[in-house]
């Protein structure tokens, strides 16, 4: 049953992946469609810009946390089709869930440090 | 008779690479996969670029925008860009396979009857000209200085 609902997670962070990044990927690749100079995006004032917005932040945060799962997950579920040991299978598990942990971390830190900068 | 585990992978590696009878839509969730491993490559670099390079100051931000201008850098950003929009929406055609939508009405099993997956055929063509759709508007996008 656990396993059920660890997939359902799968679909919905991959929904809500898909939402978020593709928020994103207009915002920053689709520039010139929309008449945007792209130079200016990759300034450092107009990131500090976009750094200092807590919706955007959120919105990172938000895209980092559901990513690391589906991604980290799909990963978990190619290597679980070599058939491991149980034994092997719970290693992979906490491996995974510390990966996650320790990158959901790294990654957050600095959105947050630039929000009151 | 030796008794066979219902989990056990006797194809091992070779698995993951070999589609059997379900051909096409075996090797779009094939390339599903490497466009997946891929994304997560691409993240964990996104990560140390908008992480370790930012928090070093503008002089660190800006050398590392400017090696990032260069073209073959652009033609990796174009691929990862690709691969996201193969991978989501390529994506959404299995949820909709493993949900079971989109079977129409049940017919009698009469030869030469339809399969499930021939069934949502229709589907994956319309997503795979979808893709392709949005590729050319990506790569117009890149070509026209986009980023």
């Amino acid at each position: 049953m656990r396993d059920t609902y660890l997939r359902i997670w799968q679909l919905f962070t991959g929904v809500a992946v898909a939402v978020l990044l593709g928020i994103h990927i207009v915002m920053l690749h689709l520039t010139r469609l929309f008449g945007a100079n792209a130079a200016d995006l990759t300034s450092w004032e107009s990131m500090l810009d976009r750094a200092r917005q807590g919706a955007l932040a959120t919105v990172y945060i938000a895209l980092l946390a559901f990513g690391l799962y589906h991604g980290l997950y799909g990963l978990r579920g190619i290597i679980l089709e070599l058939s491991p040991s149980h034994t092997t299978i719970r290693v992979i598990n906490w491996v995974f869930i510390i990966l996650g942990i320790i990158v959901f971390i790294g990654g957050t830190y600095v959105p947050i440090a630039l929000l009151s900068s | 008779m030796k008794e066979r585990n219902p989990r056990q992978n006797y194809l091992g590696a070779r698995g993951w690479l070999w589609g059997g009878n379900y051909k096409l839509e075996r090797y779009l969730y094939l390339l599903h996969r490497v466009t997946g491993l891929g994304l997560i490559l691409f993240v964990m670099i996104h990560l140390i670029v908008t992480t370790i390079f930012r928090i070093q100051g503008q002089d660190i931000w800006e050398a590392a925008m400017a090696l990032l201008s260069n073209p073959w850098f652009k033609v990796g950003e174009y691929l990862v860009v690709l691969a996201f929009v193969y991978h989501g929406l390529n994506g959404l055609r299995l949820t909709i396979q493993e949900l079971g939508l989109a079977m129409g009405k049940p017919i009698p099993p009469v030869y030469p009857w339809k399969d499930a997956l021939r069934k949502q055929r229709p589907i994956t063509t319309v997503i795979l000209a979808i893709i392709v759709i949005l590729g050319v508007i990506f790569l117009f996008s890149y070509l026209q200085g986009g980023r």
